[in-house]
């Protein structure tokens, strides 16, 4: 019981943040729906018209939707869709930090130690995951029928609780199956491969639906099971079956990792090969960039730097690619005017390129801030910071050399990626502005640097709740872009979104006062950030 | 009249609830070894940290070498080594970068220094910082703090997570630092540590500090825990042993006599001279127990 309490301790911030984001993804779909569908029998029609059309261009990434003229098909396929993969993440990292990553901290052997076993411990991991999954899936079934309500209908309750419960299903089939990966792997090398399997998992369910002779392996991967239940649109009901398959596949991973960890070595996988000796060296290393200010740090997170840079850039790339395939038959669909009206203005190919990839860049973007930003956190809890301030740099360069990082790190992130959107944009015969793409580029180092110096000045005020904080801002600011023009906010809040400070870039050029402001933050968060780190105490 | 390597003046880190340092006053002369004794949560690790300047006092003062410790921390930190009570994490970093990486954020790191340090502690510094061991990790901060030759070295519990014969490097080190001009400031909670190294011992409790000894003085408080195991038939001289100069609380159980002694053992094996000793045993105190002790021959030496 107590190694229960403990591990669900353990995962209460992963309960918080993805009860709200279930409750927040599902009512704001299921309101928007009518926001969005309109309220006659024609107007549904031509939506879910719309919606299949566009739905049928991403077939490679989620399934048709049923029925999107309901508020039940609509948000079983806009809401539940991105759950999936949302859970599925979570249950990626959950999992791997239960399996590998409490064992670098000591946490497992602490707990092996006090008498448990370890198949208890495996047990209470996936117990308090399951409860966790189920605590977070029922407050998205909540957000369905507050939503659903808000547009003066209404939806069986029965039919919300059985999306929750396929949900809860598909996520913890994905943290057993990472339970089990992690057993075979290097403690760091976990999260990773497991991250490559369940994607190639989804890959292969996701594009069966456009290969033909990837029909017959789908049956190995969970997100199938998952799509045959679709208990929200009218008419259909949960697969009692493919649930169950989901079940059974839970729990037998489950038990196959807890007697892997039986037999494997704490801190070492399952099978491992001797490392060769070699001799030891008392060398400094001479790499001249350890010794540049900004360099160093740089150098020090190259691959990291580089994952981020090759990674953008694809993404760039293929969204380029995406954006002809899609706009092309949108084109001919009048009826989808009304529906991108409230984003699209100007050209239409650099309009989509904006909606689609700018946005999405944004968002990495601002992720990436939050990944820099928790390594200062980490660095301030885990006593780096005090290390490096017992050499003569003072507080306010610390601060100063950080965010100089992050702004020659974004530089460099935007710049690789704009060259790869110019190049394929060129050869998919889109017309960009070339002037355009560099203004939009060098306009996300600000843009990054916005969250980033926020982060810094949470960071030295708060650092063990900085991620956390930086994260609900980034959603919240990004949830305003998205929902401001369907649900009409006022325009004071739409200008608090530092997205929407952004602009269009690619289409009406730099917005000259969101840039003004962007500056502003960033200079005056850089300096309040070097004012606090000045006055407060490291460490205690 | 040479400048304190360390001053401190009513020193105070007051965290509430009675936690914190108070009033702290503290003089230590260039080139001594002092030595900060105390156990855990005594506020040892507070003082470390308020002379680096990484946390601000809440009262009072705090110079090294005439330099204050919160407005000229920059200045301070280019005269000290450094030891932090626990090392941070450096994840995939070698060794070799880590030292690297302070060395270039220092600057006057001798990288030939570095080399005879990363021997003598048999460091390898070719491996990641994840793979090091506690004690290699704790080798590591030693080499980042004396790497600079710094004048003045600020170490918290330096030896923790190190074997025996590295401790003896390291207090072999610590002489060779002290003869080259260097002033040291170790904090400790275990007795013989500071006793081996260090010229005065600062004894801190609760945040106070208690008194400040020079070696004489801490020898005159310490004591053992003995336990004497004789041969099974063997006669037990308990009337010697229990007059024995310095043996005290003397408890016989069977053929097993427990007893405490103060000063020389030679009183005691002296009364055991004759008798078969299968196996005798010598437990240090704790530090409690030596406050006590401290606190009780205090109060004899008060006129009644």
């Amino acid at each position: 019981m107590v190694a229960y309490l403990f591990a669900l301790r353990q995962g209460r911030w992963g309960i918080a943040g993805f009860g709200a984001i279930a409750f927040l993804i599902t009512l704001l779909n299921a309101a928007g729906f009518y926001q969005v569908a309109g309220h006659t029998t024609a107007e549904r029609e031509a939506f879910a018209r719309s919606i299949d059309v566009l739905a049928a261009q991403f077939s490679v990434i989620v399934p048709p939707p049923m029925r999107p003229d309901t508020a039940g098909g609509y948000v079983q396929f806009r809401a539940y869709g991105a759950l999936a993969i949302a859970f599925a993440i979570w249950a990626l990292a959950s999992a791997s930090a239960a399996a590998r990553g409490d064992e670098e901290r000591g946490i497992v052997q602490a707990v092996l130690a006090a008498g448990i076993s370890r198949l208890a411990f495996v047990a209470s991991r996936a117990g308090a995951f399951a409860i966790a999954a189920t605590v977070a899936a029922l407050a998205g079934s909540a957000g369905v029928l507050v939503g659903v309500a808000s547009g003066g209908e209404s939806i069986s309750p029965a039919a919300a609780l059985e999306a929750g419960l396929v949900l809860v299903a598909l996520a913890l089939c994905c943290y057993s199956l990472t339970l089990l990966i992690a057993q075979f792997t290097g403690a760091r090398s976990a999260t990773p491969v497991a991250a490559a399997v369940l994607l190639a998992l989804f890959l292969v369910n996701s594009l069966s639906r456009t290969f033909d002779w990837l029909v017959a392996w789908r049956r190995l991967s969970p997100f199938h099971y998952f799509e045959q239940s679709s208990p929200l649109v009218p008419g259909e009901a949960i697969d009692v079956g493919a649930t169950l398959v989901l079940l059974a596949i839970a729990v037998a991973a489950s038990a196959l990792a807890a007697i892997a960890f039986r037999y494997r070595d704490i801190g070492s996988p399952l099978f491992s090969l001797p490392t060769p000796s070699r001799p030891a060296s008392y060398e400094v290393s001479r790499a001249l960039a350890w010794r540049i200010p900004v360099v160093r740090e740089l150098y020090e997170q190259r691959v990291g730097l580089l994952v981020w840079t090759v990674g953008l850039a694809t993404l760039g790339a293929i969204f380029v690619v995406l954006t002809k395939a899609i706009v092309e038959p949108l084109l001919t669909i009048p009826g989808l005017a009304r529906y991108f009206s409230a984003f699209v203005h100007g050209d239409v190919y650099p309009s989509f390129l904006g909606l689609i990839w700018l946005s999405f860049t944004q968002l990495l973007m601002a992720g990436f801030a939050v990944t820099r930003v928790a390594r200062w956190s980490a660095q301030d809890s885990d006593g780096r910071l005090e290390l490096i301030l017992s050499s003569p740099v003072s507080r306010a360069g610390v601060v100063i050399e950080r965010v100089v990082v992050l702004a020659v790190e974004a530089l460099i992130i935007v710049s690789v990626s704009g060259v790869s959107v110019w190049t394929e944009s060129h050869s998919q015969s889109i017309d960009l502005d070339r002037g355009r793409l560099v203004a939009a580029m060098l306009l996300l180092v600000p843009f990054t640097l916005v969250f980033g110096v926020i982060g810094a000045l949470l960071a030295s005020r708060v650092p063990r709740a900085t991620v956390g904080l930086l994260g609900i801002l980034v959603f919240a600011s990004y949830l305003i872009t998205q929902l401001g023009p369907i649900f009409k906010l006022p325009t004071w809040v739409q200008d608090m979104s530092a997205f929407k400070l952004f602009g269009q870039p690619l289409t009406t050029g730099v917005d000259q006062t969101g840039l003004v402001i962007m500056v502003v933050i960033v200079v005056a968060g850089l300096v309040a950030s070097a004012m606090v780190m000045e006055r407060r105490d490291i460490g205690a | 009249m040479a400048v304190a390597a360390i001053h401190t003046a009513g020193l105070s880190k007051d965290y509430g609830l009675g936690r914190g340092l108070f009033e702290l006053d503290l003089q230590v002369a260039q080139q001594e070894v002092f030595g900060f004794l105390g156990p855990n949560g005594a506020g040892k690790s507070t003082t470390i940290r308020l002379l680096m300047g990484l946390i601000k006092p809440t009262g009072g003062s705090a110079h090294i070498f005439g330099l204050d410790c919160i407005r000229d921390y920059v200045a301070v930190k280019k005269k000290v080594g450094y030891v932090p009570g626990e090392m941070p994490q450096f994840g995939g970093l070698r060794g070799s970068e880590v030292v690297a990486y302070f060395g270039g954020m220092r600057g006057g790191a001798d990288v030939r220094f570095v080399r005879m340090l990363a021997e003598r502690f048999n460091l390898d510094l070719s491996r990641r910082y994840r793979e090091y061991s506690s004690g290699n990790k704790q080798k590591l901060g030693i080499v980042l703090a004396f790497m600079h030759r710094p004048q003045l070295l600020i170490l918290d519990e330096p030896t923790s997570g190190l074997d025996p014969l590295i401790q003896q490097e390291f207090y072999a080190l610590l002489n060779e630092a002290r003869e080259d001009g260097a002033t040291v400031f170790l904090s400790s909670h275990i007795l013989s540590e500071v006793e081996r190294a260090c010229d005065r011992v600062g004894i801190v409790r609760a945040g106070r500090l208690v008194r400040i000894a020079d070696l004489e003085e801490l020898h005159s408080i310490r004591f053992h825990h003995v336990e004497i195991e004789f041969a099974a038939g063997a006669r037990i001289p308990t009337d010697a042993i229990k007059a024995a100069a310095g043996v005290e609380e003397v408890v016989v159980d069977d053929h097993r006599v427990a007893c405490t002694v103060k000063g020389s053992f030679e009183p005691l094996l002296h009364a055991i001279r004759d008798a078969k000793v299968a196996n005798l045993v010598s437990h240090e105190p704790s530090l409690e127990e030596i406050f006590l002790e401290y606190y009780r021959e205090s109060r004899r030496a008060l006129p009644s």
